[in-house]
């Protein structure tokens, strides 16, 4: 299948720009992995592709704002195309407010409420456009109810932003999970064992 | 300079001799595993047995006398507590006599250090693959230099994970190497894959194998065992490779040894215009001379370390210690 022009490359998926019918998409492709044999690429291909969707879905559901899913395929996602900027690509003042990090941290202070733990929750999976923002690649996400899955997705952010950044993300964040002080907890926790110490890329 | 290394963490007792970073000589002596896997006491009793032996044969085969020597290295962890006291008595026992300076080594930084070097890598991304480990590594300026953990096993070590299934079906040596002979003509059976970002686990994978080992095939199991374990490692191999950007990769330890595993990676870092590199054999396996190269380094940087002050320590991570 021809998409459109490539937009990013990772590790699980490349994602093309798709028009049809007059309407601009994003498609989320898992193309085959070279390395590994066809069963078990295929059969991984599939089913994540599969959850994601579902995820998705289950997110918007519940109000996370998420790009809406237009299909699927067997390996893809064809998805609304989200105009706006990476949350990584704002300067510090932009992106610690509360509009940016406040509102993402209600979000995912929801999706944990009910039971969606996102597995790669960065400045980079935060899409800020016009009118409010988006959460982004639920690749790695998991419907799961484990309050360690949902402390390492705190550990996640609380890496990649700064003091005052996770702190205003943290308000919003408590706003929205009545349980979020059990997931600080474990937080704390899982930052005093030694497997999390010395893990940051820098 | 000219440093001796001392390898004892599991089943290998092995000493190199190395000179300004060119190893003169390395030799080892293997603890044979039968049925039982490693008792840490017997393995250490072969240790002692076989320490003088090594030790003279190593000297011999780098053509030098004790008393030319400058250094003295050992691994001071992790591994099996009674097997590492053997390697750090031989040294202490050694640099006493000699009158020489002493470096404690990580085991890992041995692995990681000389595949890198002999595969002509300057900082690459590193998948260190053995029985008790499982990690992916890079170079860190963080507080120390030292080899950071991106990603790792959640429970056991691939390569513990191969000799216990070897174990378990009564393949002959019980280790990896005869998992990947086995493996050949096997068909595919679906068995767990477990991935979550850069980490992996490999128990699952076991338990379900163990249960399926009377049902099917021999070589059917030994072929999915392979295909699903080392995905597992290229999927978070290739996720760590994009995150830190890195245009190397190296993979290093027992398990580098496999030919499959070593052909996926290539695909891997191919598919990303990445250099890959291994290094010799000799090397991926226990060895003295990865301890030497090592200990050698660490003399250069004056890190050497008191006759009263050397210590084993079971547990010691890669991310603890300095590189140099």
């Amino acid at each position: 299948m021809d998409y459109g022009a490539i937009l990013g490359k990772g590790a699980e998926a490349d994602i093309y720009s798709f028009t049809a019918f007059g309407t601009e998409m994003v498609v989320k492709v898992r193309n085959p992995k070279a390395y590994r044999i066809a069963q078990i690429d295929n059969s991984i291909r599939r089913a994540r592709t599969k959850k994601e969707a579902r995820i998705m879905a289950h997110a918007a559901g519940i109000g996370v704002r998420v790009p809406r899913v237009f299909a699927l395929g067997t390996f893809s996602i064809y998805m609304e195309m989200v105009k706006g900027k990476n949350a990584n690509l704002l300067e510090e003042k932009e992106l610690a407010s509360r509009r940016v990090l406040g509102s993402a941290g209600e979000m995912l202070g929801m999706m944990h409420s009910s039971g969606i733990v996102h597995g790669d929750i960065t400045p980079a999976n935060i899409m800020v456009s016009g009118n409010g923002i988006y959460i982004i690649d639920f690749g790695l996400a998991e419907m799961s109810r484990s309050v360690e899955d949902m402390g390492v997705d705190l550990l996640l952010m609380e890496r990649s932003v700064s003091k005052n950044g996770f702190g205003l993300f943290l308000e919003g964040y408590k706003g929205s999970n009545a349980s979020s002080g059990n997931v600080l907890k474990r937080l704390e926790e899982i930052k005093r064992r030694g497997r999390y110490q010395n893990r940051s890329l820098d | 300079m000219l440093v001796m290394g001392i390898e004892s963490s599991a089943h290998t007792f092995g000493v190199g001799i190395v000179e300004e970073g060119r190893i003169l000589s390395n030799v080892k002596d293997m603890y044979q595993i039968k049925d039982k896997g490693m008792i840490p006491n017997k393995v250490s009793l072969h240790h002692l047995k076989c320490a003088d032996k090594v030790i003279k044969e190593a000297l011999e085969a780098a053509g030098i006398r004790p008393d030319q020597l400058d250094g003295i290295g050992y691994t001071m962890g992790p591994g099996l507590g009674p097997c590492l006291q053997v390697g750090m008595l031989s040294a202490k026992a050694m640099a006493h006599a000699l009158g020489i300076k002493i470096a404690p080594v990580n085991h890992a930084v041995g692995h990681v250090e000389i595949a890198r070097a002999y595969a002509g890598l300057d900082d690459p991304l590193v998948l260190y693959v053995s029985g008790g480990n499982s990690q992916i590594l890079k170079i860190s300026q963080d507080k120390f230099r030292h080899y950071a953990v991106l990603g790792e096993t959640f429970d056991m070590g691939i390569g513990n994970m191969l000799d216990t299934f070897a174990r378990e079906i009564k393949l002959l040596p019980a280790w990896g190497s005869s998992v990947e002979k086995a493996a050949a003509g096997g068909r595919y059976i679906e068995l767990p894959y477990t991935v979550k970002g850069m980490d992996f686990s490999f128990s699952g994978l076991l338990t379900r194998l163990i249960e399926l080992s009377g049902r099917e095939k021999r070589e059917d199991l030994c072929y999915s065992l392979q295909e699903t374990a080392f995905s597992m490692l290229c999927e978070a191999t290739e996720r760590a490779l994009l995150l830190t950007r890195s245009h190397e990769l190296c993979v290093c330890g027992g398990v580098a040894q496999n030919t499959r595993l070593r052909s996926m990676l290539a695909h891997v870092a191919a598919e990303h215009g990445t250099r890959f590199g291994f290094g010799p054999n000799e090397f991926n396996a226990d060895n003295g001379g990865m301890i030497a190269f090592v200990a050698e380094k660490i003399l250069k940087a004056g890190k050497s370390v008191g006759l009263n002050d050397c210590v084993v320590k079971q547990r010691y991570r890669i991310d603890e210690a300095e590189v140099f």
